[in-house]
């Protein structure tokens, strides 16, 4: 099976927020930002907003101090990295491994949860109206991720150049 | 005319250190340590015989069973490390699920931790029942009890480290991240131990004042206090030189909002009050004057914990690096590399 992944593009996204709404719609049922498993990360004066989700990591660190083995990964659905509800202690650990501040503790469930592809469906791509957020392929993804760093390089030559 | 800067917060250059642990696991990592460290000095006492030799047995007779109660100072560690453990519980999310914390400890610290706490606290409580009771039938004085004595010695170490480790294993923050901090949660561990073993001994009488064995705890006493002391500096010199981060948790405690944490808490009441006051207690003969020292001393112990876990600011990942200087986020740095505009300048 093709391996998926989410991919953000920043430059498109006008910091509506639908993405943490219908996320935490999906996942709780309770339309409630706060408990969404995606957060826009927004600078105002600049106006730039950044979509941040879990990246699924290769060499995951709240897989590795995870006391319970309830944040594992699943090399059969997408290799996506999950947290079980049932066996989460909510010790926060992962929290503050994650370098990309990712898993979110939910007050409500009291326990750590985390993005999980909604099984495959990402209803944050789903419902973007800029599509922003894409759910591809994983060499789709790297091949548009080579071009995006190699644009943004020449850019800071640019600007260093004068 | 140059416009005025946004704010801090919106440039995103306010130093965010981690919320997710509080003061419910320094006050965790501070039982644990001085108890484990006590019960490391307690153990040395009770196998050296230095205190406790021509001592005349204190003990009460309670509903008809004798209490010993010679070496409760210097075996009472475990206890503190029983009332500690509570705390992580506490903290946890689901608490009743604490039990499922030893389910990986192949990888994980917490797990490995829950496994060395839980074995300390039970070989540690019943070496501290058997000094409690003194049982015909236990055979106090057979050389057997020294594999459960060992065994709890080893661990007592494991437990005082492991502090450390708990945080050194997190990995993503750089001023936890070196090895120099299990050291330095180590020797505080010591000093705040075997300051806790003089204090109880001192209270209840079990050596006085004047006696050898007391002036020797003393000296090493300050021997482990000076010894923190440069492991401290070793510690905040390097973290300050790791990475940005580093250099924002040092600055946060030293300059920062934390700097009461730092100066007050830790610098005064955990290194400077406890050796001066010492010092005076010895060339004045006075008693009392080491009990104020020994209570700032416990308490610059926690300040310590409380002050390095809330200093605790994640690394920058890459793209977060890249995105400031592409947008120029950065401002007021030192470095050229940091902000585009002076590359500019120093180009012209």
């Amino acid at each position: 099976m093709e391996q998926k992944v989410l991919v953000v593009d920043q430059e498109k996204c006008t910091g509506c927020r639908q993405c943490e709404l219908v996320c935490s719609v999906y996942h709780t049922g309770a339309s409630n930002p706060s408990r969404s498993r995606v957060r826009v990360v927004k600078w105002e004066q600049e106006g730039l907003y950044l979509p941040m989700t879990c990246n699924h990591c290769e060499q995951a660190y709240c897989v590795e101090v995870c006391p319970t083995k309830a944040c594992h990964r699943e090399p059969e659905k997408d290799n996506r990295v999950i947290i079980d509800k049932n066996l989460c202690i909510g010790c926060r650990t992962c929290i503050i491994a994650c370098p990309f501040g990712q898993p979110f503790f939910d007050h409500k469930e009291r326990v750590t949860v985390k993005c999980d592809y909604c099984d495959g469906d990402p209803q944050c791509v789903a419902f973007c109206n800029v599509r922003a957020i894409s759910y591809v392929d994983a060499d789709e993804s790297n091949r548009l991720k080579r071009r995006e760093f190699a644009n943004k390089i020449a850019d800071l030559l640019k600007q260093a150049r004068g | 005319m140059e416009t005025e800067g946004a704010h801090p917060v919106r440039r995103g250059k306010v130093a965010r250190p981690q919320q997710e642990w509080n003061w419910i696991i320094a006050v965790y990592l501070y039982l644990a340590g001085m108890g484990a460290g006590s019960f490391i000095i307690g153990m040395l006492i009770h196998w050296t015989g230095v205190a406790f030799n021509p001592l005349p047995v204190p003990s009460i007779e309670f509903l008809g069973v004798r209490f010993d109660l010679a070496k409760i100072p210097i075996f009472w560690g475990p206890v503190m490390v029983s009332i500690g453990a509570p705390f992580l519980i506490l903290d946890l999310g689901i608490k009743w699920r604490f039990f499922y914390a030893c389910l990986n400890p192949r990888a994980s610290w917490v797990a490995r931790g829950f496994i060395i706490l839980s074995i300390f606290i039970v070989f540690g409580l019943a070496l501290f029942v058997k000094s409690l009771f003194s049982f015909k039938w236990l055979y106090p004085e057979s050389g057997l009890w020294l594999i459960p004595e060992g065994i709890a010695f080893v661990f007592a170490f494991a437990t005082a480290l492991y502090t450390g480790i708990l945080l050194k294993a997190t990995k993503s923050v750089p001023l936890w991240n070196t090895p120099l901090l299990p050291l330095l949660f180590l020797a505080s561990a010591l000093s705040t131990g075997s300051m806790s073993i003089i204090l109880s001994t001192l209270a209840t009488g079990l050596i006085s004042y004047d006696a050898g064995a007391m002036k020797m705890l003393t000296a090493g006493e300050q021997i482990f206090i000076l010894t923190e002391g440069i492991i401290l500096y070793l510690f905040f010199s390097r973290r300050y030189k790791a990475s940005e981060q580093g250099k924002d948790s040092v600055r946060l405690l030293v300059t920062g909002k934390l700097r009461f944490v730092f100066w007050q808490g830790i610098i005064l009441l955990g290194f400077v009050f406890p050796i001066v006051l010492e010092w005076i207690s010895k060339h004045y003969q006075n008693p009392a004057l080491l009990f104020i020292a020994g209570i700032s001393l416990l308490t610059g112990g926690f300040f310590l914990r409380l002050g390095i876990l809330q200093a605790g600011i994640k690394d920058q990942i890459p793209m977060q690096r890249l995105m400031e200087m592409q947008h120029e986020l950065i401002q007021n740095s030192k470095s050229e590399y940091r902000n585009p505009k002076q590359i500019r300048i120093s180009k012209i």
